[in-house]
């Protein structure tokens, strides 16, 4: 579903990547765990492909980053969920209206996003709080509709990029948990983190980075 | 597709919204440009006007070889009139100029001659496509070149002059209205970069959750579009009352073509629309 292949990148204001290989199933959790600075938001953009390979290559569910053409990558991105520690939310819209914007972005009909956000509402554990602005969540909330956002375009896989940095450990697990809970539902997930204790006692394939290279 | 540009007329029209003094200020500088634009187009029209009378008026006057005989200028007459370029040609014989001499002079020309020595002659108008120094010209050199013609006067250097005047005059007009017109554009590509600068956040999400280029360009365009429409509606509203105001003082002093209201409203749309272009070409690559 998703293979990097000897990939080396170069991009303004960063070590770059020096020789990237990863490959992640239909339905598997993967974790891609490295220092600060080792290149992990580096290999998510290039499945996302906002940054591209020198050498090598990227391969996302039919998509190749050697032959994509610029106007494809938003089709490829309605494929993927991704999720940042920052949460990325608009802060003067409702949990509802943070959630119903990517399915607004790709020209959804309005009852077919009602219905949809509910659903992925109900799903996080979000439905009570739907008409609250987004700013008046704690963190661990606001990390849920974030993630509630990246899930309701019914993606293949959710890349979450060092989601629990800004929680308190009780949230980062509850959060670690709705992702397993995601997961077992069929979603593949890859995970970056610096936190090895996330990992710990979970069972999951592991990727190691290291200065731009994986281990 | 429908839903979507609904969406990006919403959001253009809360982009206005938002950036509510930069927005005025783009449709301000929209409506002063296109003021002094259309007080250029105004005078254009009207020289152009004036121009065209006079050359409406300039006409060939050909006089007669004395020894042809009335059968001979007749054939003489339809061979100019199948000349191309030729609207009307007028015989005046040689008593006719005689009666327009003493019209003109207040004496009968007998009075000063024993005889008459006026030429018959034929004024000839031409088509106004061909009443420019060029074209003229060449009628000029056709008409003479045919038996029984022994001159021709007409105000060749006068055409001249004013075709030089008047490409000059339109060159200052044409560089000053781009001036103005480009002056415009920037002001309004820069406010359309402030409105991009002050949502690159939920730009940025747009692009991570998978919106299409034209989806996050085209509320941009709208806002432009939307910007100059009321810069050029407002101008036009204004040159209006202006004119009526003028015309109820002075009547029939100023010339006014009627589509000019929907020229500028025209050029403020277009102005709109190419300012967010540039903003977005610089601002939004995507």
């Amino acid at each position: 579903m998703i293979e990097i292949s000897n990939v080396r990148a170069k991009y303004p204001g960063g070590e770059g990547l020096d020789m990237i290989n990863l490959s992640v199933k239909p339905g598997e959790f993967v974790y891609l765990i490295g220092p600060s600075g080792a290149g992990k938001s580096s290999v998510l953009k290039l499945i996302y492909m906002d940054i591209f390979p020198q050498s090598g290559y990227v391969k996302v569910d039919g998509y190749n980053s050697l032959t994509i053409k610029k106007r494809q990558i938003p089709y490829l991105r309605r494929r993927l969920g991704i999720i940042f520690q920052d949460f990325k939310l608009l802060t003067d819209r409702t949990v509802y209206d943070n959630v119903a914007f990517s399915l607004h972005v790709t020209n959804t009909r309005r009852q077919e996003i009602k219905r949809r956000v509910l659903r992925v509402l109900a799903e996080v554990g979000l439905s009570h709080l739907r008409s609250k602005m987004s700013f008046e969540l704690s963190g661990g909330e606001q990390q849920r509709v974030a993630i509630a956002r990246a899930l309701v375009n019914e993606p293949i896989i959710l890349l979450a990029d060092e989601i629990t940095g800004n929680l308190d450990p009780a949230s980062e697990e509850e959060i670690v948990d709705l992702l397993e809970k995601i997961n077992a539902k069929g979603t593949a997930i890859l995970m970056a983190t610096h936190d090895d204790r996330l990992v710990r006692g979970r069972n999951r394939k592991i990727v190691k980075i290291i200065k731009g290279r994986t281990l | 597709m429908f839903s979507g540009i609904i969406y990006s007329i919403a959001e253009g029209l809360r982009g206005l919204r938002r950036a509510r003094f930069s927005t005025t200020v783009s449709v301000f500088t929209i409506f002063l440009s296109l003021i002094i634009i259309a007080f250029f187009l105004i005078v254009i029209f009207n020289v152009r006007f004036i121009v065209l009378q006079i050359q409406s008026r300039m006409e060939l006057e050909a006089f007669i070889d004395a020894s042809f005989s009335e059968e001979q200028i007749e054939i003489l007459k339809s061979q100019i009139e199948d000349l191309q370029g030729i609207e009307q040609v007028n015989y005046i014989s040689k008593e006719k100029a005689a009666e327009i001499f003493r019209e003109q002079v207040g004496h009968d020309i007998f009075e000063i001659l024993d005889e008459n020595p006026l030429p018959a002659s034929f004024q000839i108008r031409l088509k106004p496509e061909y009443r420019s120094a060029a074209l003229a010209k060449q009628v000029f050199e056709n008409i003479l070149s045919l038996d029984g013609i022994d001159e021709i006067i007409y105000r060749h250097d006068l055409l001249v002059l004013l075709e030089k005047y008047m490409h000059i005059f339109m060159l200052i007009i044409a560089s000053l209205g781009g001036l103005l017109a480009l002056s415009s554009i920037i002001l309004v590509s820069n406010t359309i970069k402030l409105v991009i600068f002050s949502r690159r956040k939920i730009i940025e999400i747009m692009k991570l959750v998978g919106a299409t280029r034209g989806f996050i360009r085209r509320p941009y365009i709208v806002e432009g579009i939307f910007q100059g429409f009321f810069g050029g509606g407002l101008a036009a509203l204004f040159v209006y009352f202006v004119l009526k105001i003028v015309n109820i003082e002075i009547p029939d002093l100023i010339l006014i073509d009627q589509r000019i209201y929907w020229v500028l409203v025209l050029l403020g749309i277009i102005f709109g629309f190419m300012g967010s272009i540039i903003a977005l070409r610089k601002f939004l690559r995507y």
